[in-house]
């Protein structure tokens, strides 16, 4: 495991690094907003009032609680303190909810139904790339084309078509909500079979996106593999195909994985979209309605959650494979 | 480069892609030379008009020829239109209750089921249902009433000054009007969205400002990716530390929340739509700078390169004049794809309602975006986003299919 | 020990072409001796080679003849016994560019217990970690190559692991093809000198050594078979091929090497002009007519036999060994 370490830290370093510059872009950008953003949100939140005075006040307080009185650099450290008690503020469009309350109910429904879905959009991807490379003919025409026209469609799009056809249409599943209207969140099986129903659509919407993308890759790093040398050479020594082929799937795999972790970025992006097409509970969906209620502290928290998500991911990735890639080990010992 | 272009021509699949790229070009051209309607003028006065042709019942009343034509499935079509399988299915059940022997009842001929239906039924007839079922039945019989009379309409028109109301005219079932000598009629063939817009023409409006878009936002990150790749592949040492860990830290955020809080911090108002182009085009940029830095690395230590260096050519001069030529076809491939992901880029910003301002043009992203939000996808009023969503997926279809074509015209050893 | 009648296999190309790689060859090698074939890439010695162990995958396929090793006939053997029974247990192969045959993810000790346990399943991991030590330390291998990914060993050291996992089975001829060409002259020698010593104790019975140096063979082997557009147009032992070469295709490839070998350090350099043919179509007749000094009228009638001459030797050609002398002797 010594070997390990020096890879471990300097994605370590990396992570880290790449959070600050995230905290960083989350308190910056927006404060380049042209005006004064505490104006705006007074008038906001002073929708209702008629006194002045009362008007004035807010607004002082809410100068006091951003540090907008205060230099730069405090308002960053404070912002930092703030976000890593948790504290992320109220939001605007659910007065007087707390950004954090609001997350952490999302945040779950979309961790549930992101992560699954991508890294089961992943496998299935990947396996049926590597299947259509082995068995040629007949099984890769098809594949190829379903592939190639799969992965042209946004994400979006393809939450879209899956809505109209088999909740719309055919009705057999919920188009939108992440349970029953009807249902209070609560351990009875009722619940959790709504909850199971209305997870498929959106579900099966980002797997099936994750398996366009993936087939065609994969496919294409198999074929390169399966005319490699080392192929024909254990063919040669008599050892069986059925370990040919899982040499051969453990090689492609490789850069496959890599793949997945500069992608999931891109991949997590177009999976919200699908979850705002459903209308499901998760960050997505809070993210638009942030957007629509010009929530500036829920939606600067969210993206920043994202963010932060996607790193950790980023993170978990490399690690698995730096763990799976021999030679990532064998490079570190001398 | 003829060679080249005759290659790339040769190519099945650029072929297609372009032949589509095309199609869907000259349609984004020429269509508003023919229909100069605004796009964004709200002809319906109602939401989501499914699409259909459109006639002015007043002006097709008041045309000045009537004729009269005699169809023989006329009457069917006529109460075809008026009632339901269900329908039928339910008198039949009442007439049971009724007593009528169901080997009597036919619910293929309507006439005598009519008829039946006409001598049997009577408010009064409760047969033991509840009172929401009376109801039922008192509105499908109201329906159905005079489905089989052979009378015309009368058509009045109340006089202002004296309040009278005048018979103006009268319309048989046999009279017919040519569609031609109809002074209104309006060929809605996508429908209207919410607003009561021809979909058709905000679609092809929409299109274009969307491959605008794509257009300015591509060309920008193709520049920037451009350029930071050749300075970062060619001059190395410090430089290229600098640009590949930003790169990098670019590459592990994920776009979608760069272009969320920029959008969003530019406000409203500012949101134009070549502004959106340019915040896309710069957060894009990271794929064409690490392709474009990997393909001169390995360019750097050719021998004609080495050549110029040694005939004293200044760096700017080498990477222009050396360089450069040899990575053009991998550049026109980077900038096709990021024309095609600006669309989508765009497309998911408007969806999020963070796209261009909405009032000064429609682009397809803000098209799904009014879609969604007036629930057209659930009420079933497809015209609204199908159409828009097909037209996303053709551009980046076709932009795709190009690109795979260049590739394997460019790299012989992906030809299969 | 080894016995190859008339063997004939061919390519299928895209366009349902056959192109003949190996036509009617014809071979012998005896235990405890050695063959080096010869001939220019393209010639067909890889795919002899190939076919010689009976490893026919599309596109390759086999049409004619019998391979008979120790008396048995492996021609037209079912793929899946000739995995079993032949391929690594009586004809192993050394790949060419063997530095790239080995899995970069796996250890080469991983590698070993596959290549046993397909033949040998019973075998238990410790029993196999022994026997490829003992192997390894009898052909000069140090331990610790076991345990290394192929990144981390030198090109020299990849080729000789992979010779010596080739052998680890215990085959009876063993086929090396270019095993020195993609290495630095001290790792060549090397290389020699591992497959000499497999030669000398008996780990191997018989080789053939495939290559396009013929000073090379004149070192290691005992025969030689000159290979030209998938025939063979000269056979002889050693000494007799590379300083009497009958043939005039092998007289051009003499004499288009320096070869620093006394006898031959003042011939002349020669190159031998024009191409090989085009297999999808050979020529009728001889098919080294288009290059040949000595060509006349009759040469691209007929198909040309192998003709027998002094000393147990064979080459293909219409004249006789007096003709073609006499104009060498004459430059």
């Amino acid at each position: 495991m010594k070997g390990y370490r020096k890879y471990f830290l300097n994605k370590l370093v990396w992570l880290f690094v790449t959070a600050v510059f995230a905290f960083l872009l989350n308190f910056i950008l927006p404060r380049l907003m042209p005006g004064d953003p505490v104006a705006a949100i007074t008038a906001r939140i002073a929708q209702g009032m008629s006194n002045s005075t009362g008007m004035k006040e807010t607004y002082e307080q809410y100068q006091r609680s951003f540090g907008l009185d205060k230099p730069m650099l405090t308002q960053f450290a404070l912002y930092i303190k703030n976000v890593f008690s948790g504290n992320f503020g109220t939001s605007f469009s659910q007065f007087p909810r707390p950004v954090s309350d609001i997350l952490s109910s999302s945040i779950w429904w979309t961790i549930c139904l992101q992560f699954p879905a991508i890294i089961i959009g992943w496998l299935i991807g990947n396996t049926l790339g590597a299947l259509a490379a082995y068995l040629k003919k007949g099984f890769d025409k098809v594949i190829m084309p379903i592939s190639i026209f799969v992965s042209n469609f946004p994400a979006f799009g393809m939450a879209v078509i899956l809505m109209v056809i088999f909740g719309v249409k055919l009705r057999w599943f919920p188009t939108s909500g992440g349970y029953g209207f009807d249902l209070i969140p609560d351990f009875s099986w009722k619940f959790i079979w709504s909850v199971i129903v209305h997870y498929q659509l959106p579900f099966w919407s980002i797997v099936i996106i994750a398996i366009g993308g993936q087939a065609i890759g994969m496919r294409s790093m198999s074929i390169y593999e399966l005319n490699a040398d080392y192929v024909k050479y254990s063919r040669f020594m008599g050892i069986k195909d059925n370990k040919i082929v899982g040499y051969v799937f453990r090689n492609a795999m490789l850069p496959q994985i890599t793949g997945l972790a500069l992608s999931i970025g891109t991949m997590v992006g177009g999976a919200l979209i699908a979850e705002i097409v459903f209308s499901y509970p998760g960050l997505g969906y809070t993210l638009l309605n942030a957007v629509m209620g010009q929530d500036y502290p829920l939606i600067s928290a969210v993206t920043l959650i994202i963010t932060l998500m996607v790193l950790i991911a980023n993170f978990a990735i490399e690690m698995i494979y730096g763990l799976i890639d021999p030679r990532i080990k064998a490079a570190q010992s001398d | 480069m003829k060679n080249t272009l005759n290659q790339v021509f040769h190519s099945g699949k650029f072929v297609v892609g372009f032949c589509i790229f095309m199609a869907l070009l000259a349609m984004v051209i020429f269509y508003p030379l023919f229909v100069p309607d605004d796009p964004l003028e709200s002809i319906g006065k109602g939401t989501f008009f499914p699409p259909g042709t459109y006639v002015n019942i007043y002006d097709s009343i008041n045309a000045t020829t009537k004729y009269s034509i005699n169809l023989d499935d006329a009457t069917e079509k006529r109460i075809a239109s008026k009632l339901t399988e269900e329908n039928k299915k339910d008198m039949k059940t009442w007439l049971i209750m009724d007593g009528i022997p169901a080997d009597q009842i036919d619910t293929s001929d309507i006439s005598s089921l009519l008829k039946l239906w006409e001598n049997e039924y009577s408010k009064s007839k409760t047969l033991g249902m509840t009172y929401a079922k009376q109801r039922y039945y008192q509105r499908l019989n109201a329906s159905v009433q005079g489905l089989l009379s052979k009378e015309g309409l009368t058509v009045m028109q109340v006089d202002d000054s004296t309040g009278e109301t005048n018979e103006i005219a009268t319309i048989q079932q046999t009279d017919y009007v040519n569609v031609k000598q109809v002074a209104n009629v309006r060929w809605f063939p996508l429908g209207t969205d919410n607003f009561g817009r021809d979909i058709l023409t905000e679609l092809v409006t929409a299109a274009g400002v969307s491959l605008q878009i794509g257009l300015v936002a591509g060309l920008i990150a193709t520049f920037i990716g451009l350029t930071l790749g050749l300075i970062s592949g060619y001059v190395g040492g410090w430089v290229d530390d600098v640009i590949m860990f930003i790169t990098n830290l670019f590459t592990v955020i994920p776009s979608m929340v760069l272009l969320i809080l920029i959008s969003y911090s530019i406000g409203q108002d500012k949101r134009g739509a070549f502004t959106i182009a340019t915040v896309i085009g710069l957060t894009s940029w990271v794929w064409t700078t690490r392709a474009v830095r990997s393909q001169v690395i390995s360019l750097r230590n050719r021998d004609h390169v080495n050549l110029s260096k040694l005939s004293g050519h200044s760096t700017f001069n080498i990477i222009f004049s050396d360089i450069l030529p040899y990575i053009m076809s991998y550049v026109i491939m980077a900038l096709i794809l990021q024309i095609s992901s600006g669309i989508l880029a765009e497309a998911s910003l408007s969806i999020l309602g963070l796209g261009p301002r909405t009032t000064d043009v429609p682009t397809l992203g803000l098209m799904m975006n009014w879609a969604m939000i007036y629930q057209a996808h659930v009420l079933g009023k497809w015209w609204a986003y199908l159409p828009v969503l097909v037209t996303i997926a053709l551009i980046t279809f076709s932009m795709n299919l190009m690109n795979t074509g260049l590739d394997q015209v460019f790299n012989p050893a992906l030809r299969d | 020990m080894l016995e190859v009648n008339e063997l004939t296999t061919k390519y299928i190309t895209r366009f349902k072409e056959d192109v003949y790689a190996v036509d009617h060859v014809s071979l012998k090698v005896e235990e405890g001796k050695s063959l080096g074939i010869a001939g220019e890439s393209g010639c067909g010695k890889s795919t002899l080679a190939l076919s010689l162990m009976g490893y026919y995958f599309p596109p390759l396929h086999y049409t004619s003849g019998q391979i008979i090793i120790d008396g048995k006939n492996i021609s037209g053997m079912n793929p899946d016994e000739v995995r079993r029974t032949i391929l690594g247990t009586e004809i192993a192969y050394i790949p060419q560019a063997a530095m790239n045959a080995l899995n970069p993810t796996q250890k080469v000790i991983n590698f070993i217990q596959d290549v046993i346990w397909a033949h040998n399943p019973k075998m238990t991991k410790s029993d196999v970690y022994d026997f490829a030590r003992q192997r390894f330390e009898l052909l000069g291998l140090p331990e610790e190559v076991l345990h290394k990914y192929p990144v981390e060993l030198s090109g020299g050291m990849k080729q000789r692991t992979v010779i010596a996992v080739s052998v680890i089975l215990g085959p009876k001829i063993l086929i090396a093809d270019e095993p020195s060409s993609a290495l630095d002259v001290t790792s060549q020698k090397m290389v020699i000198k591992m497959l000499l010593d497999l030669m000398e104790t008996g780990l191997i019975k018989s080789m053939i050594f495939i290559t396009h140096e013929l000073p090379l063979l004149y070192n290691v082997t005992d025969d030689i078979m000159v290979m030209y557009a998938g025939q063979i147009v000269e056979k002889g032992t050693a000494q007799q091929t590379v300083f009497d070469p009958i043939h005039p295709y092998s007289k051009g490839l003499m004499g288009s090497i320096i070869v620093p070998e006394s006898g031959l350090r003042n011939a002349k350099l020669t190159a031998i002009p024009g191409v090989p043919p085009n297999l999808k179509r050979p020529p009728e007749g001889c098919r080294f007519a288009a290059r040949c000094k000595y060509v006349q009228p009759e040469c691209k009638v007929h198909s040309i036999s192998m003709r027998e001459a002094k000393g147990d030797r064979e080459y293909r050609c219409i004249f006789t060994e007096q003709q073609l002398r006499k104009d060498y002797e004459n430059g």
